[in-house]
């Protein structure tokens, strides 16, 4: 890890540890939307299986979306953007330190909804458990990846929140696809998950990729 | 069998009403904003007083 | 000579749809299978067509922005206007595509709509679009044409990437298709004459609305252009 990236993930991550906006309302937004699901599809033995790996990732989609919202609004405040513009480190490290800050933050919101998870939906894992510590990052990464770049997309438009996840949506569909097939085979036992999981690598790959060589095009976009 | 044939005879017609009122709908719109563009580009040309 | 052009595509182009109307509804058949409800393909699939080849002329439009617009800001904004022009339209091609499908499907196969491969990459294209116009709407400043571009290119590497994902889902998970290839079953040659005609007609009337819509936005941009120098100006 580069010390600019260092410094640049520190400092998100020392903001975040003081104020802990970002995580609080996740936290509690992937909690009413598990609610939310639980009252309105009744999750009950076998048929809470099948929809918790679903039900779970729409959560994160959504909390994610809370928190990258204002993943770049401290940067716009004082005209900080600006000054990270300025500065000779390259911007593409800049997002990288963000996106790992983001990974972090919403990884320990799943965390932290895990035992959430068991109990309301009486979760047994059927399959190899330990595959999950593996596709929940996988898919956790397309999404705050993106975010985080169509966050910064979204940043100059007089409605981004509204933008941000019209815009994302779409684009992680094929991933979302993939995080709740893979999940739901692991915790059904029933089909292979390997395959899903070499399609969220790639897709993971590709679009980490394309993120950094276009996000230069992006942050100077004036 | 005559009853299916009516229907499908409507679907039809409904697809080919869809498709169309799309489309003139569209160029109805497109002929509005190039009136309008027309009339921005004309008060721009005019010498200011 | 161009006056005379002008006149005369439009002129054509709706002969050629009266034509192709009178092709699919008069001359072809009924189809072996589906029976009259097929007709409606002479109409979807061309839409389809449209709707491709205008997204990817978006593409190419986003990218020679992005390529030219600091070398040559006079091409970039052209390509910009093709960009915006080929989303526009091939929005409003996608959106027949996705009625006149439903349609279709109702009568031949019983079912409005299928998650299939075909379908669902149809539904996330218009949706990826709809989303780059949204961003188009709502980005302010001289940077939203960057921005959509970017924009642009995601959505294009996602197209693939959704085809394949719901090949490989409807494959764990069989689930009814919408016929094998709509002219895979076309063996009667005035059908196969029906859809080229009607292939001819959309084209041309899609190119038509195509580049009345990049005038406009021509239009549109000059006009942009000289409201930003009375800015600048009248600031002293």
């Amino acid at each position: 890890m580069t010390p600019v990236l260092f410094t640049h993930l520190a400092k998100d991550l020392r903001i975040e540890w003081r104020s802990k906006d970002a995580i609080n309302s996740m936290l509690f937004f992937a909690l009413l939307v598990v609610v939310l699901f639980s009252i309105s599809f009744d999750p009950r033995g076998a048929f809470a299986q099948q929809i918790a790996g679903g039900v779970l990732c729409v959560a994160t989609m959504f909390a994610s979306v809370s928190a990258l919202n204002q993943a770049w609004a401290r940067e716009i405040r004082h005209q900080v953007l600006d000054a990270q513009r300025m500065a000779p480190a390259s911007g593409a490290q800049l997002f990288l330190a963000k996106v790992l800050a983001n990974f972090i933050f919403v990884t320990i919101v799943q965390i932290a909804l895990a035992p959430v998870f068991l109990v309301m939906y009486n979760l047994h894992v059927a399959g190899n458990a330990w595959l999950l510590a593996l596709v929940l990052p996988l898919g956790t990464w397309a999404l705050v990846a993106n975010g985080t770049f169509f966050a910064a997309l979204a940043i100059r438009s007089r409605n981004r929140e509204l933008l941000l996840p019209l815009i994302l949506f779409p684009i992680f569909l094929p991933a979302l696809l993939g995080m709740v097939q893979a999940t739901t085979a692991i915790l059904t036992g029933e089909g292979d998950p390997s395959l899903w999981i070499k399609m969220l690598v790639g897709y993971d790959i590709i679009f980490t990729t394309v993120s950094l060589l276009l996000f230069e095009v992006v942050f100077h976009a004036e | 069998m005559d009853e299916r044939n009516i229907l499908d005879h409507q679907f039809v017609a409904a697809a080919y009403t869809v498709t169309w009122v799309i489309q003139l709908v569209y160029l109805a719109w497109l002929g509005f904003k190039w009136r309008s563009e027309k009339r921005n580009a004309e008060r721009k040309s005019r010498p200011t007083r | 000579m161009k006056k005379a052009a002008i006149v005369l595509f439009p002129a054509v182009t709706i002969l050629l749809m009266i034509w192709g109307y009178y092709q699919a509804i008069y001359v072809a058949p009924d189809d072996a299978m589906q029976g009259y409800i097929f007709r409606i393909i002479y109409y979807h699939v061309p839409s389809a067509s449209v709707a491709f080849a205008f997204f990817a002329v978006s593409l190419v439009g986003s990218i020679g922005y992005l390529a030219t617009r600091r070398s040559n800001p006079a091409r970039a904004q052209v390509a910009d206007a093709w960009a915006l022009a080929g989303a526009e339209v091939g929005v409003v091609f996608n959106t027949v595509v996705l009625t006149t499908g439903p349609l279709w499907g109702r009568r031949a196969w019983g079912i409005w709509w299928t998650w299939d491969a075909r379908l669902t990459t149809t539904l996330v294209l218009w949706l990826i679009y709809v989303s780059y116009l949204l961003l188009r709407r709502f980005a302010a400043g001289p940077q939203m044409q960057t921005l959509a571009a970017v924009l642009n290119i995601f959505g294009a590497l996602d197209v693939p990437i959704v085809y394949m994902s719901n090949r490989w889902w409807r494959t764990q998970h069989p689930a009814p298709v919408f016929g094998g290839g709509p002219d895979s079953g076309m063996k009667d040659p005035t059908m196969v004459h029906a859809l080229l005609w009607n292939m001819l007609a959309w084209f041309c009337w899609g190119v038509f609305v195509l580049s009345l819509r990049y005038r406009v936005e021509r239009q549109h941009q000059k006009y942009a252009e000289i409201e930003a120098q009375e800015a600048l100006t009248s600031a002293n």
